[in-house]
């Protein structure tokens, strides 16, 4: 959650940050060019003229009028110059509205103003409706007047944005007139440059800024589309260039381990190390927290091309001297070709986003091209990614049960939960084919819940069938036992429904080593409400012997990969031989996963003491529906085959196994 | 230049409690020009308003009741706290219109706005903000009501009066009075600049489904719905009732959300308390490409399985689970506050006090224990500088540009020098 929120956080952060920059950069050079109009007109020509023409479309008015007094003393006002010049020199009596521009305030109206019952003279063709802004303008001899600008009738009024603007327009404004009017002395003139100086630098600033990441000094994610964009226009057919997508790895380990100014300083170094191996016309940018742009522009031969991006991402594997701290980097690279895979900036960035996305999968910290199957694997998980929405929206998620057999007697025991999805053409699809990527969308939790909710309304029509002391197994993955949140949902849950003791929860070594919050907050959770542990998949992951007894798991299911064709294998039989001993030392319920023939059964039978096994020997993974709605008793689940075999059996299990009587 | 100032004094007797403010007001001795007054249910409006009358004689007043008490700059006032918010600008202009809800909740909106822009003498003008203090139940009419004269051209901000037990017992106060069932609209125009920050601080949890069928809810009336009335807006109705989810009844589609939650709860319970760190929320926009949440704060389980809101939903929405943390409640605090100051011209430098309202949800998430870190975390943000926070049933803001109202929000007003 801490993720997402700061994404979000930034992300609006930095939009507020960048909007107020591009505006103030437009106001800027607003304010620049009205100046500079209100300057360069000569003494005896009208100086608002050419102020007007930048006035009007910047506030999308159709109107502009400059009152002022007469002389100081004098009410009356007398407009000295308008965008209708029919206007000018017709005298106006200031209501308290204009009063208040007059006194320094800008104003701007919700409806309209009757500007006609100020007119003691002159014919405006003005309507009530018309929007109006007022802003104060110091004139000739510091007498004071006002700018009145009306927008046509039926547009919006104006904003706090045309107000924040019209103020620094009038101080600005005054300031020149000012000047003017004191006849270019030394001293006003100084003073105008100076302004004007600062102004222009003002401005150059303001546009550096909003174009600019802070940290780095590179083009932002909006300069360089716009950098890009114009680029682009440039191009002749034949031309060529490449757009790569630098994204560092691991970045957030960088900042979690050395912390954010460590962080910083490695993006600095990395901007740095790249604008060394890049060429004049080349662009670097930073889009976001650790995505780089790189434009290589132009090139003639792809594999130039290829040996200086490869020499960009070996210099950033190089080590980096950041305060004394030695930071090992890498980056993964994509990169996408003009035009061949992409004619305007959005589809080149994302194009090389995907082929960056896919080399970050396959082989971290190297360089990927994007080609067109890649595309359409792409376009191939939006689809799946849309599907997927659609079917937790839709629940069409499924429990599929898949028995755990009593390998001496022939007994179902407990079923292990297995997630379907049964999607709307009818097609069931396994759990690798949609997991990883439900993962990435935060649809997990949602998902688990779902299948448990299924299981638990299911439960009578399952004890009917099978009897009320089955034990059922709930997969939970490394990334949700880390996740309280979750797990406190789930165990509630399964509390709630008054049956802990016919749950485990199975989980695999990664998730006891990795979390401290599950071993701290949900371990004691588990042990409290009777719900059961299982280590999956037991032997590919780092389980060390102290963790088991720590944790005091209840059963261990031993991964396929040692099960499998046992008969002819001596090193995992050894191997095996090794877990049960562990088993039996911890007095741990063992599970052998994937029998999948009659040859691995009979080797278990005779050569080993394990009393449990689950594969597709035994029993194929089964909608709950079509394991209830049967007249059949619970043991015709087990088939011939596995009864046959048990027959057969010639060696009794060794005496030292603590045998669970109430469960095998 | 405008200056801020907050005095504060807590007392179960009202006499007491002003008598202390006297003190502290005296002490200021500065001339105040807009007033803001929050105070804890207990208290006695009518004497607060006559203080208010004569210690700061015709000065544009708005405020109500705030959930348990109020805080300042100095930390928590305490549950039987009065709080003054005090302006003064001699350069600015501000007023406050105080009307009842009487039939329409839009146009009494409508006439308080005009009455306050009236007071500050600035008819016809757009002001610099509009802060409002009203009863639950009519926000969004509220907005649309202020929406008719100023559109989105300046920002609506505010609070919905609150009570200690969502119980009817909130009232509003305004420069003619106290009410119970009204709003009161301050209309303002500092000499100053201002700046707003309108958060949240909840994020979805993945789960969502679109509501299909809604309805009115009583706030007052622990279960009852009615037909979705004469304010449905368009073809498409909207309401504090949410009848069903995808098809579903909405509290259990809720409930299925938050793993059974809410098993244990009757018809007629509040779900404010359980509810506040696994809210509702919906799509408020996106920025940069990322889909920015409005919270919707669930309030009671009704009949028939419905679930009603303190804040409209429309039908077709898609509504998201999201979920919270009371740290990250206490940090959001302080990030709004920060982002309000640095939205000023000048920023820091430029930070003369603030105004913040925190929705009295956030307040029960993160438990009285800890409340003292969200006054640490604001005075933090808003550099040791003055402010008054009250906490509400709700809270108004502008979001993407958009006045909208929202529940456990933080909206801050930071006001420039």
């Amino acid at each position: 959650m801490a993720d997402s929120e700061e994404l979000r956080e930034t992300i609006a952060l930095m939009k507020r940050e960048l909007d107020t920059l591009r505006q103030d950069a437009v106001h800027s050079r607003t304010l620049l060019d009205a100046l500079d109009s209100l300057l360069t007109v000569g003494d005896k020509d009208d100086p608002f003229a050419s102020v007007f023409e930048v006035l009007l479309p910047m506030f999308d008015a159709i109107l502009v009028i400059v009152l002022a007094h007469a002389d100081s003393d004098d009410q009356v006002m007398k407009c000295i110059a308008a965008s209708d010049t029919t206007l000018v020199g017709s005298l106006w009596q200031p209501d308290a509205r204009l009063q208040k521009a007059l006194n320094g305030r800008v104003v701007a109206t919700l409806g309209g103003h009757d500007l006609g019952a100020c007119m003691i003279s002159g014919d405006l063709h003005a309507n009530q409706e018309q929007p109006a802004l007022y802003l104060p303008l110091t004139h000739q001899h510091n007498r004071r007047g006002l700018l009145l600008l009306l927008r046509k009738s039926g547009l919006p009024g104006f904003d706090r944005s045309h107000m924040a603007l019209a103020h620094k327009f009038s101080l600005l404004a005054s300031h020149a007139l000012a000047a003017r009017s004191a006849q270019h002395s030394e001293v006003e003139s100084q003073r105008l440059k100076q302004l004007t100086d600062q102004l222009t630098d003002s401005q150059r600033a303001l546009a550096y800024r909003a174009n600019h990441d802070q940290l780095t000094g590179l083009p932002n994610r909006a300069y360089i589309q716009e950098l890009v964009a114009e680029r682009l226009t440039q191009k002749r057919p034949g031309d060529k260039f490449a757009l790569a997508f630098i994204d560092l790895d691991d970045f957030k380990r960088v900042n979690d381990v050395y912390g954010h100014t460590t962080g910083d300083a490695l993006l600095r170094g990395i901007a740095d190390r790249v604008r060394t191996q890049i060429r004049g016309d080349d662009i670097l940018g930073r889009i976001s927290g650790d995505e780089f742009v790189l434009v290589l522009d132009p090139f003639d031969e792809k594999n130039k091309i290829v040996s200086m991006i490869e020499r960009i991402s070996d210099l950033l594997k190089q080590p980096f001297d950041l305060n004394g701290v030695q930071v090992k980097a890498s980056g993964s690279i994509g990169v996408a070709l003009y035009p061949a895979h992409g004619r305007d900036y959005e589809t080149l960035r994302r194009n090389a986003d995907t082929a960056m996305y896919r080399t970050k999968l396959t082989a971290k910290g190297t360089v990927g091209f994007f080609n067109r199957a890649l595309g359409r694997s792409m376009s191939e998980r939006l689809r799946l990614e849309q599907q997927l929405r659609a079917a937790f929206n839709a629940r069409m998620f499924r429990c599929a049960l898949q028995a755990k057999v009593a390998i001496r007697s022939g007994r179902v025991f407990g079923f292990e939960t297995l997630l379907r999805w049964v999607d709307a053409d009818g097609n069931v699809r396994l759990p690798g084919t949609f997991l990883p990527i439900a993962s990435d969308l935060g649809l997990l939790d949602g998902i688990a819940l779902l299948q448990l909710e299924e299981l638990l309304s299911a439960l009578p029509r399952l004890d009917q069938r099978f009897g009320e002391n089955m034990l059922y197994s709930f997969n939970v993955s490394a990334a949700q036992a880390s996740r309280p949140g979750f797990m406190k949902a789930l165990i509630g849950r399964i509390t709630q429904s008054g049956r802990g003791r016919n749950f485990t929860l199975e989980l695999t070594e990664e998730s006891l080593l990795r979390a401290d919050n599950f071993r701290n907050h949900i371990l004691p959770l588990l042990r409290d409400t009777g719900i059961g542990i299982a280590i999956d998949d037991f032997g590919t992951g780092y389980s060390s012997l102290s963790m088991l007894a720590e944790l005091t798991v209840d059963e261990i299911k031993i991964d396929r990969s040692f099960i499998t064709h046992i008969q002819s294998r001596p090193h995992q039989q050894s191997i095996l031989h090794a877990i049960e001993s562990l088993g039996r030392t911890f007095g741990i319920r063992l599970i052998a996963e994937g029998i999948e023939t009659k040859d691995e059964l009979a080797w278990l039978l005779d050569n080993s003491g394990l009393l449990a096994a689950q594969g597709f020997f035994f029993h194929r993974p089964a909608f709950i529906a079509d394991l209830v709605d049967t007249d059949q008793p619970g043991d015709a689940l087990v088939p011939p085959a596995i009864r046959q075999a048990i027959g057969r059996q010639r060696t009794p299990p060794p005496r030292n196994i603590q045998l669970d009587q109430n469960l095998l | 230049m405008v200056s801020v100032h907050s005095i504060s004094a807590c007392a179960t007797d009202t006499v007491t409690a002003l008598h202390a403010l006297e003190q502290e007001a005296a002490a200021l001795d500065v001339a105040a020009d807009f007033l803001c007054v929050f105070y804890d249910e207990i208290h006695d409006d009518q004497l607060i308003h006559d203080f208010l009358a004569a210690r700061f004689p015709g000065v544009p007043v708005l405020g109500g009741t705030s959930y348990r008490g109020t805080m300042t700059d100095k930390g928590m006032s305490g549950d039987a706290s009065i709080s003054i918010f005090l302006i003064a600008d001699p350069d600015g202009e501000y007023g406050v219109g105080l009307v009842e809800f009487a039939g329409d909740a839009a146009s009494a909106a409508e006439r308080a706005l005009r009455l306050a822009l009236e007071q500050a003498g600035c008819v016809g003008e757009l002001p610099a903000l509009i802060w409002l203090y009203q009863a639950p139940g009519h926000e969004e009419e509220v907005i649309a009501g202020l929406h008719r004269i100023v559109g989105d051209r300046c920002p609506i901000i505010g609070g919905t009066a609150a009570d200690r037990g969502i119980a009817g017992r909130w009232r509003q106060l305004g420069p003619e009075g106290y009410m119970k069932n009204g709003v009161a609209v301050g209309a303002l125009f500092p000499s100053g600049e201002v700046s707003i920050a309108f958060q949240g601080g909840y994020e979805p949890t993945g789960q969502s489904g679109v509501i299909t069928q809604i309805a009115n809810a009583d706030l007052t009336d622990p279960a009852r719905t009615s037909e979705v009335g004469a304010e449905s807006a368009g073809t498409s109705n909207y309401g504090r009732a949410i009848l069903t989810i995808d098809g579903e009844p909405a509290a259990a589609v809720y409930n299925h959300w938050l793993g059974g939650a809410l098993d244990h709860k009757q018809i007629g319970d509040s779900l404010a308390a359980d509810t506040t760190m696994c809210p509702l929320g919906i799509d408020a926009g996106k920025i940069g490409g990322i889909t920015q949440y409005l919270v919707i704060h669930p309030n009671r389980l009704l009949e028939n399985g419905a679930l009603s809101t303190f804040a409209n939903i429309k039908e077709g929405v898609r509504v998201f689970s999201m979920r919270g943390d009371p740290e990250r409640l206490v940090e959001r605090a302080g990030k709004a506050a920060a982002l309000a100051v640095a939205g000023l011209p000048g920023g820091a430098k430029n930070f003369a006090g603030g105004l913040v309202s925190y929705c009295h949800g956030n307040r029960l998430a993160i438990g009285e224990q800890k409340i003292d870190q969200v006054t640490m975390a604001l005075s933090e943000s808003f550099a040791g500088m003055p402010f008054v926070g009250c906490f509400t049933f709700g809270e108004q803001g502008q979001m993407l540009g958009y006045n909208t109202h929202g529940n456990l929000m933080i909206s801050v007003v930071a006001f420039g020098r």
